[in-house]
């Protein structure tokens, strides 16, 4: 080990941990450009604390270090000053932090739901009774059987999404709609794998002839401003757009075939 | 370490400087055709005549690009050649305020290339504009510059004529395009609609070139009796730009209205000045198209709010940006509107139980377990005055109509230079817990909002611009308990401090 003169282990531990606390903000808030809720931080940053505090009192003599300058800081005459310094500062802080987070709240209550609820096994939409278990869309086998037909049917598709849902889903599929900053949620992202390609075509009929309405209770609060698109569009209209969704995103459908 | 560092800042910057500029590549146009019938015919139509399927539910339309108008462009105002620059600019950001996305996410460079080469052949852009738009030399803003500018922008009416006065574009007369469809003049209030960026540049670069196929004509123009010098020009700009410094921003992450106990009496005015001491919350609104007959070409946008209780009252201040007044039966207010016209109107949107747990009311007019309270002021008509009225229901399909007199639910409203202010009272409670919504301190409420451009393609009953849910909250006075905590904690850490040091001191000495 060198004898140069190194950073004091107790700044070491501040330093880490907040680097630790800064880069959380800077990659969710700044990079991914998703706030991170402050419970959430709160809890990430007490694991973080617990586990950095553990890293360096492992050894007797790293715990020794650390405490050594806090010490030295009561105990040592020649660092008068410097105390004075902190027991005014400290009290100060903690008397701040108190006030603080006494001083009533203002920032809005979380709403925490869920995002892809269970679907039913079974739903109701234009007067009859539809099973999500064996619902498949009526068009698709034309993608092999006869591909021009298909492509038809995609851009038939096509024009139903821009005329209903591109005001909120965007363009380019992407949630970004001219009208999507209106919205909380905001429109789901279908380029994201995360998305459409998860689920069956079943599904998405589901979602999109019920809408926000048609949630299930446990997906509570019942926020989503999705409309109940039954009250606008055929099935035929509905199927068309899921094809068109699949088609211009480059992504498969999930079916029961491969499960 | 520090050195990873240094080169992410540089190729981040570097990034942002190339984000910039782009600097004109030859497309290849029959590419960009394959390009063009995937990802644009949608709005633009196959043929570039701006006839896609989402024509008439897109405001503004999508562009004709066989018009040859190229509204956002920096070539000579004489030449309406654009520049390839101006057309890949529009692909990659897109144009704020309308439907018209960035595609640079999804796109490749070249794609985007491509795609000028094809977009231009609709016109038959052949060869490059032969004269640019003269900036001279860029005049930074300043105050004197703004105020120059100012001058400048009322000046013989040289931009107040369609603006206004205060630039939010409120209409003296009907103006329209080259192709006949109604036309309105930039809010210039509203920095997110405009089509080619709010940067002073981009600014100059409209006044200089005007917008082609419009009424907004070229100020660069030697011919025009307007006309401005570069330097006046560069002013002129400043000022625009300065216009958009508004307290009236959407903050995504603000979301509670905030309403300031206030002692004694309650402002009786819209333009009471305490108003402007409380702190304003803006939210965007979109068309409603979840019941009934849809809407998809609103004018409005943004609604702001804000909020006083005292004792016994609450009040709650609406402002949005409205370009016509429209008083069905007046003449010039008819002449202005998309006919036919109808009343101006705002509503205010609470549940009637103010919800315990996270379930709220369908924000669409409540539903059958969960009412909602609405408050909705239309502006009046020539013989009528303006009115309040209380509607609860359980969605758009159950609608009671109450008596808003009888809650003490009352309004009074102004309109001037393209704002509408309208100011709305309850008592805090009623006599009727189960029908109205009681306010309570401290507690979060979920309010929505709704407003109607009587003017604008006959805005009407289901025909309206709206919001989700949102929150107001009664803030509550603190009072003193959260001072004397704080002072008691830090007592008691000096305490604890002192006793650690003189406990340390005790065995050296």
């Amino acid at each position: 080990m060198t004898q140069k003169r190194r950073i004091p282990r107790l700044l070491q531990m501040v330093l880490i941990i907040l680097g630790v606390y800064f880069s959380f903000i800077l990659l969710f808030d700044v990079v991914l450009g998703q706030l991170i809720p402050k419970s959430l931080l709160t809890m990430y940053m007490l694991f973080v604390v617990a586990g950095v505090v553990m890293v360096f009192t492992f050894t007797e003599e790293g715990a020794q270090e650390l405490v050594g300058p806090i010490k030295a800081l009561v105990e040592d005459p020649s660092k008068k000053t410097v105390r004075n310094v902190v027991f005014v500062i400290v009290p100060l802080l903690a008397g701040y932090y108190t006030y603080s987070s006494m001083m009533p709240s203002f920032e809005a209550p979380m709403e925490l739901r869920t995002i892809h609820p269970a679907p039913p096994t079974k739903f109701k939409a234009y007067g009859k009774s539809f099973n999500l278990a064996t619902l498949e869309n009526p068009y698709r086998k034309f993608q092999k059987e006869d591909p021009a037909k298909f492509s038809e049917l995609v851009k038939a598709g096509g024009d139903v999404y821009i005329q209903n849902c591109q005001y909120c889903h965007g363009d380019k599929l992407d949630g970004k709609g001219p009208y999507a900053s209106g919205l909380n949620p905001t429109p789901l992202n279908f380029q994201d794998v995360g998305t459409i390609a998860q689920l069956q075509e079943s599904f998405l009929f589901w979602r999109i002839a019920t809408g926000g309405p048609g949630l299930p209770a446990e997906a509570a609060p019942w926020i989503s401003s999705m409309p109940v698109w039954q009250d606008f569009l055929t099935e035929d209209e509905i199927w068309k757009v899921i094809l068109f969704l699949y088609d211009y995103t480059g992504r498969a459908p999930r079916s029961w075939a491969h499960e | 370490m520090s050195s990873v560092n240094k080169i992410a800042l540089l190729t981040f910057c570097t990034a942002l400087f190339m984000a910039g500029t782009a600097a004109a590549k030859p497309g290849d146009a029959a590419k960009g055709k394959g390009i063009y019938d995937k990802r644009c015919t949608w709005c633009h139509g196959a043929e570039g005549a701006g006839d896609g399927a989402a024509k008439n539910r897109l405001n503004p339309p999508p562009r004709d690009f066989t018009s040859g108008n190229y509204k956002i462009r920096s070539s000579d105002f004489a030449d309406p050649t654009p520049n390839d620059d101006d057309i890949y600019r529009m692909i990659r950001d897109g144009m704020p305020g309308t439907a018209m996305p960035g595609w640079s996410d999804l796109l490749a460079e070249q794609d985007m290339w491509d795609l000028v080469a094809y977009v231009k052949s609709f016109a038959s852009y052949e060869t490059p504009p032969a004269k640019q738009v003269d900036y001279g030399t860029q005049i930074k803003s300043s105050d004197e510059s703004i105020e120059m500018g100012k001058k400048l922008f009322e000046d013989g009416d040289r931009c107040v004529e369609c603006h206004g006065k205060t630039g939010k574009g409120s209409a003296s007369k009907r103006l329209k395009g080259d192709a006949g469809e109604r036309t309105w003049p930039r809010n210039l209030t509203k920095p997110w609609t405009f089509r080619g960026s709010n940067d002073p540049k981009d600014i100059f670069t409209r006044i200089s070139t005007g917008i082609a196929g419009t009424e907004m004509p070229s100020f660069a123009d030697p011919k025009s009796k307007k006309k401005l010098s570069t330097e006046e020009l560069w002013h002129v700009a400043n000022y625009v730009a300065s216009l958009a410094k508004t307290d009236k921003l959407v903050n995504a992450e603000n979301t509670v209205i905030k309403a300031d106990m206030v002692e004694g009496e309650l402002p009786t005015t819209p333009e009471d000045e305490r108003w402007e001491a409380s702190t304003p919350t803006t939210f965007y609104t979109v068309p409603q198209i979840i019941g009934g007959e849809r809407y998809f070409t609103p004018s409005n946008d943004t609604i702001t709010v804000r909020a006083m209780y005292n004792d016994k009252t609450v009040a709650m201040l609406l402002e949005w940006d409205d370009r016509t007044q429209s008083i069905p039966g007046d003449d010039s207010a008819e002449k202005l509107a998309d006919a036919p016209i109808a009343e101006d109107g705002v509503a205010v949107q609470l549940p009637v139980v103010i919800p315990k747990e996270m379930q709220k009311p369908y924000f669409g007019m409540g539903d059958a377990a969960n009412p909602v309270n609405i408050w909705h002021w239309k502006s009046g008509t020539k013989g009528a005055t303006e009115t309040i009225s209380l509607l609860n229901s359980k969605g758009f399909k159950e609608i009671e109509k109450r008596d808003a007199a009888g809650v003490g639910l009352t309004a009074k409203a102004s309109y001037s230079d393209g704002t509408w202010k309208v100011l709305m009272y309850r008592p805090l409670t009623t006599s009727a817990p189960d029908k109205d919504i009681q306010f309570t301190e401290g507690r979060f409420i979920p309010v929505a909002f709704a407003a109607w451009d009587g003017s604008n393609n006959g805005e009407k009953g289901s025909k309206h611009t709206m919001t989700t849910w949102y929150w107001l909250l009664l803030k509550p006075a603190a009072g003193s308990k959260p001072l004397v905590t704080a002072l008691i904690i830090a007592g008691l850490f000096v305490g604890g401090l002192l006793w650690w040091a003189r406990s340390a001191a005790k065995p050296a000495a």
